[in-house]
């Protein structure tokens, strides 16, 4: 640590002080003015939040089937510059449902589509969903602290071939990337 | 229960998963046999069942149009690195509220010539094996993908804009990488009216990486601005942008924009 040198007078009572003031000597006080830098280093992060899975209720295997609106939220956001973005989007694992029974008609991965949602903050697109593609579903804004949608919409296609009740399922992967050079 | 068993099967749906994570994408300037390592970190919400996750490299790249990300296995792409990338541990459960850490090591290899080479750290949720679903659904599954870009010896950085086009409410920028590496790209566009030396608006054009393959080009997309800030009428489009590199790339257009117009309710 740094030291200052200062010159002060030594003296006890006012009036011995104010007789004495040629006995001044110098002594090394802690130099008060030092600095610390503090530094934070945070990292691109973000928090994300989807949902666990939507279900279609079919009843007319010859229509299109609406699921309930899906919300999804990122938030917390934070990028190393104002001009990336966070991208959301689907991917399917399988090109075609599991059917309740081996070998039952059942739906494709590509018979599932979504709406061009109304996002806060982010551009919503619509599209279908593929098993060799993420295709995207929303871009945040850039800049944006937080992005999300209330009003995501999932239809199945119909498929009037069709001929077991019970369970299709499909695995689908919501992708949240941030990769950039 | 009758009440229940009429109830919509979406109602019954389970909670979603929300987590934390790190998205920071790694970039490093190596030398042959220099090993890196870097931290990867996710964090379940409190209120969260415990999750297994699965961490893995892939190949990444993306349609020219950037709609759409493709991953491929290791060395699907002859600028790879997902085979110099090793994770510790590949597979491991998140606990509530704490922080779960992947560690990547990065080895570059004694020989590679000069150039970019990336590859993608993806990690999986793990499908829950007990989850049962009933009925016709989805069963969603998180992932979360950042780039990790390795720089080996002379880096050439070069790009052009290829074409401007600019719709009602969107401008698109082609462009194509002629250097030896992907560059992140980014930048503005300038609307000037005829006669004007400020310009109209300003867009700023969101970053975007511009890869070596499999295709060498790329499309930025900006979204222009209401038409209350940006009317219709012939301007002159300026697109400024920076790759990092010492000087900016640009070009000039003249366009006649026609922004949508407003839907006038029915009478």
């Amino acid at each position: 640590m740094r030291h200052g040198r200062i010159a002060i007078a030594l003296g006890g009572m006012l009036t011995i002080g104010s007789a004495s003031a040629l006995a001044q000597t110098t002594v090394v006080l802690p130099d008060t003015s030092q600095t610390t830098t503090m530094s934070v280093n945070v990292s691109e992060q973000a928090r994300v939040a989807v949902p666990a899975g939507i279900s279609f209720n079919v009843t007319n295997i010859g229509a299109a089937t609406p699921a309930a609106a899906a919300t999804v939220t990122i938030d917390q956001v934070v990028l190393a510059t104002a001009t990336k973005q966070l991208r959301i989007s689907l991917q399917a694992t399988t090109a075609s449902f599991t059917a309740p029974v081996t070998g039952a008609t059942t739906w494709s991965a590509s018979d599932v589509s979504w709406n061009a949602a109304t996002w806060t903050a982010a551009t919503g697109v619509g599209g279908t969903l593929s098993n060799a593609a993420f295709n995207t579903v929303a871009t945040c804004s850039p800049g944006a602290a937080a992005c999300s949608t209330t009003g995501l919409v999932f239809s199945l296609a119909p498929k009037a071939a069709v001929q077991r009740s019970g369970a299709h399922t499909l695995v689908v992967t919501w992708k949240v990337e941030s990769i950039g050079s | 229960m009758l009440l229940l068993a009429a109830a919509p099967a979406y109602a019954q749906a389970p909670k979603g998963l929300s987590f934390q994570a790190t998205l920071e994408s790694i970039k490093i300037d190596a030398r042959p046999q220099q090993v890196i390592t870097r931290q990867f970190r996710l964090t379940l919400d409190a209120d969260q069942p415990e999750t297994r996750f699965k961490a893995r490299v892939e190949d990444w790249w993306r349609s020219e149009d950037g709609a759409r990300s493709f991953y491929g296995e290791p060395g699907t792409l002859r600028h790879s690195c997902a085979p110099w990338v090793s994770l510790n541990p590949v597979e491991s459960a998140a606990k509530p509220g704490e922080e779960m850490i992947v560690r990547l090591t990065v080895s570059v290899p004694s020989e590679m010539a000069s150039g970019g080479y990336w590859c993608a750290l993806t990690i999986d949720e793990v499908p829950d094996p007990l989850a049962q679903q009933s009925g016709v659904g989805v069963k969603f599954v998180a992932s979360v993908s950042t780039g990790i870009f390795v720089n080996v010896g002379t880096i050439d950085r070069a790009a052009r804009i290829l074409d401007l086009q600019v719709g009602s409410d969107s401008a698109l920028i082609k462009l194509r990488n002629e250097g030896n590496a992907p560059v992140g790209i980014d930048g503005r566009l300038e609307f000037y009216a005829s006669g004007a030396s400020a310009p109209t608006a300003t867009v700023v054009v969101p970053r975007g990486t511009l890869l070596t393959e499999p295709s060498l080009d790329g499309t930025l997309v900006a979204k222009l601005p209401p038409p209350s800030q940006l009317p219709s009428g012939r301007y002159r489009v300026r697109a400024i942008l920076d790759y990092g590199a010492a000087h900016y790339i640009g070009a000039e257009r003249e366009i006649e924009l026609v922004r949508a117009a407003a839907e006038i309710p029915n009478r």
